[in-house]
C-alpha cells in the first residue's frame, strides 16, 4: 500500500468512524443497564482514534446482554475484544476492512502471533484475508495447535490456494480429527499433500505470484 | 377416395386442377414490394423506437427533479430491503434480494430439534436479539432459516424455546467463551452458497 492509500484510509477513519460509533452505541439503549452502557461506551470512544471498528464491540456487549451476563463480565469481554481488534489493526494496516479485522481478532484470540497476520498481508496485499484468518481460528478451535494452524494456512496461501481450497482443507482436518487423527498431525499431513486441499472435482489452483 | 374415376366431367376437372400454374412475369417482385410496404408489427415498431437515438432537452429544474426522483427510488428500495431483512418471517425474501445484489451470500441455517417449541437465530448479524429471527419448522423437528450475509466471519447460536442458547453442532466453535455459552462460527467468503446446521 502506498502513502496516498494510507493517508486516504486514515482520513476515511477519521471522518466515518465517529458517526458510525455514535450510531452503534445507540443500539445499546434498552439492552444494558446504565453503568454497563456507560463503561462500554467509554471503551468504544477510546478506540475510535485507533481506527478500530465499533460494530463488533457493540455486538459483543449485546451478546452478553442477551445471554444474561453481568455488567462486569460484559465490560471485560468488550475490552478484550477491543484489544484484539487493535492488535489486528496494527498488524493488517489501516486499509484493512472490518471483516478482516474481526477475523484477525479471532485469529489473535486463537493464538496467532501478529507476525502471522503481517505475513499474510505482506504476501498478498490486495486479496481479502477474511477466509485465511477465519480458517486459522477454526483450526485452533478444532484442536490444532496455533503454530501449526498458522503455518498450514500460510503455506496454503503462499501456494496460491483459493478460499474454497482453504475451507475444504479445514473440513478435511476436522474429518481426520473426528476419525481419531492427532490434531496437529492431521493439519501438517494435509499441507504436505496439497492435492488433498483442493476442492473435489476442481483442478489444483495455479501458484500465486510471490512478492519479490 | 379413389385415385381415378370413369366420370368424364370429373376427369376433366381433375386434369384442369393438375395443370401446373405459371405465374406472370414479375409476380415475385410485386409480392415482395407489397410486403415491404406493409406496416411492421407492434413489437417490431416498439423495438425500433427504443433503439432510435434521440436528443432529450431538459431544463436544469427538470434535471434536478429527475435526480431527486431517482434518489427517492434508491432510498425507498434500500429501506425496503432493510425492512424485509429485519423480519425473521421474511428471511427468504431478504435472501433472494441479497443474492441478486451480488455482494451477499445466502446461508441456510438448519437445526434438528424435535422437542423444541420454538427456535430462533441470534448472532453478530442482527445484534443478538433472541426473537428477531425466528426459524421455520419445515418438517418433523427440522428448523431452518435463510439469511443473506456479506463477506465476513460471524458468531451465532440458536435460541431454543426463547431462552436456551445452543451452539450449532455442525459448525466450527468460536475460540473462547466470554459468557459461558459457546458460539458457532460461519465464514462467508467469495459469495458461494453454503449451509450451516446440525442436530441436537
Amino acid at each position: 500500500m502506498n502513502g496516498n492509500s494510507l493517508r486516504a484510509a486514515a482520513v476515511l477513519c477519521a471522518l466515518v468512524l465517529p458517526s458510525a460509533a455514535r450510531a452503534q452505541v445507540e443500539r445499546l439503549a434498552g439492552r444494558l443497564d446504565a453503568n454497563t452502557r456507560s463503561a462500554v461506551t467509554a471503551i468504544v470512544d477510546s478506540v475510535r482514534g485507533a481506527c478500530v471498528p465499533t460494530n463488533p464491540l457493540v455486538n459483543k456487549a449485546l451478546e452478553g446482554a442477551s445471554k444474561g451476563a453481568d455488567g462486569a463480565r460484559i465490560v471485560s469481554a468488550v475490552r478484550a475484544l477491543a484489544g484484539d481488534l487493535a492488535r489486528a489493526r496494527a498488524a493488517l494496516g489501516r486499509a484493512a476492512t472490518e471483516p478482516e479485522l474481526v477475523a484477525g481478532a479471532a485469529a489473535i484470540r486463537a493464538g496467532a502471533a501478529p507476525a502471522f497476520l503481517e505475513r499474510l498481508r505482506g504476501d498478498d496485499p490486495r486479496s481479502s484475508l477474511v477466509v485465511p484468518l477465519a480458517v486459522m481460528a477454526d483450526l485452533v478451535s478444532s484442536g490444532v495447535p496455533a503454530d501449526t494452524a498458522a503455518q498450514s494456512v500460510l503455506a496454503l496461501v503462499q501456494a496460491g490456494k483459493r478460499e474454497a481450497d482453504l475451507v475444504a482443507f479445514r473440513q478435511s482436518v476436522e474429518r481426520d480429527i473426528a476419525l481419531g487423527a492427532p490434531a496437529g498431525g492431521a493439519a501438517a499431513a494435509l499441507v504436505a499433500t496439497p492435492a488433498t486441499a483442493s476442492v473435489p472435482g476442481e483442478p489444483p489452483s495455479p501458484p500465486r505470484p510471490r512478492k519479490p | 377416395m379413389h385415385g381415378s374415376t370413369d366420370d368424364p366431367l370429373i376427369a376433366r376437372v381433375a386434369e384442369e386442377l393438375r395443370r401446373p400454374v405459371t405465374p406472370r412475369p414479375g409476380f415475385d417482385a410485386r409480392v415482395m414490394a407489397a410486403v415491404r410496404q406493409a406496416p411492421p408489427s407492434l413489437p417490431r415498431r416498439t423495438w425500433a423506437w427504443l433503439r432510435e437515438p434521440r436528443t432529450l432537452a431538459l431544463s436544469p429544474l427538470g434535471g434536478l427533479a429527475m435526480a431527486a426522483g431517482l434518489a427517492g427510488l434508491v432510498i425507498m428500495g434500500t429501506w425496503g430491503v432493510m425492512t424485509v431483512g429485519r423480519s425473521g418471517e421474511a428471511g427468504r425474501a431478504a435472501a433472494v434480494q441479497g443474492a441478486a445484489a451480488g455482494e451477499l451470500s445466502v446461508v441456510t441455517f438448519v437445526l434438528v430439534a424435535p422437542e423444541a417449541r420454538s427456535v430462533a437465530l441470534a448472532g453478530d448479524f442482527e445484534g443478538w436479539d433472541r426473537a428477531r429471527m425466528p426459524m421455520t419448522r419445515v418438517a418433523s423437528g427440522l428448523w431452518t432459516l435463510d439469511v443473506s450475509l456479506a463477506p465476513g466471519r460471524y458468531q451465532y447460536a440458536f435460541v431454543v424455546d426463547g431462552s436456551r442458547f445452543v451452539a450449532d453442532p455442525a459448525a466450527p466453535r468460536a475460540v473462547g467463551d466470554d459468557f459461558g455459552q459457546p458460539n458457532s462460527v460461519v465464514t462467508v467468503g467469495g459469495g458461494a452458497m453454503r449451509a450451516a446446521g446440525g442436530s441436537l
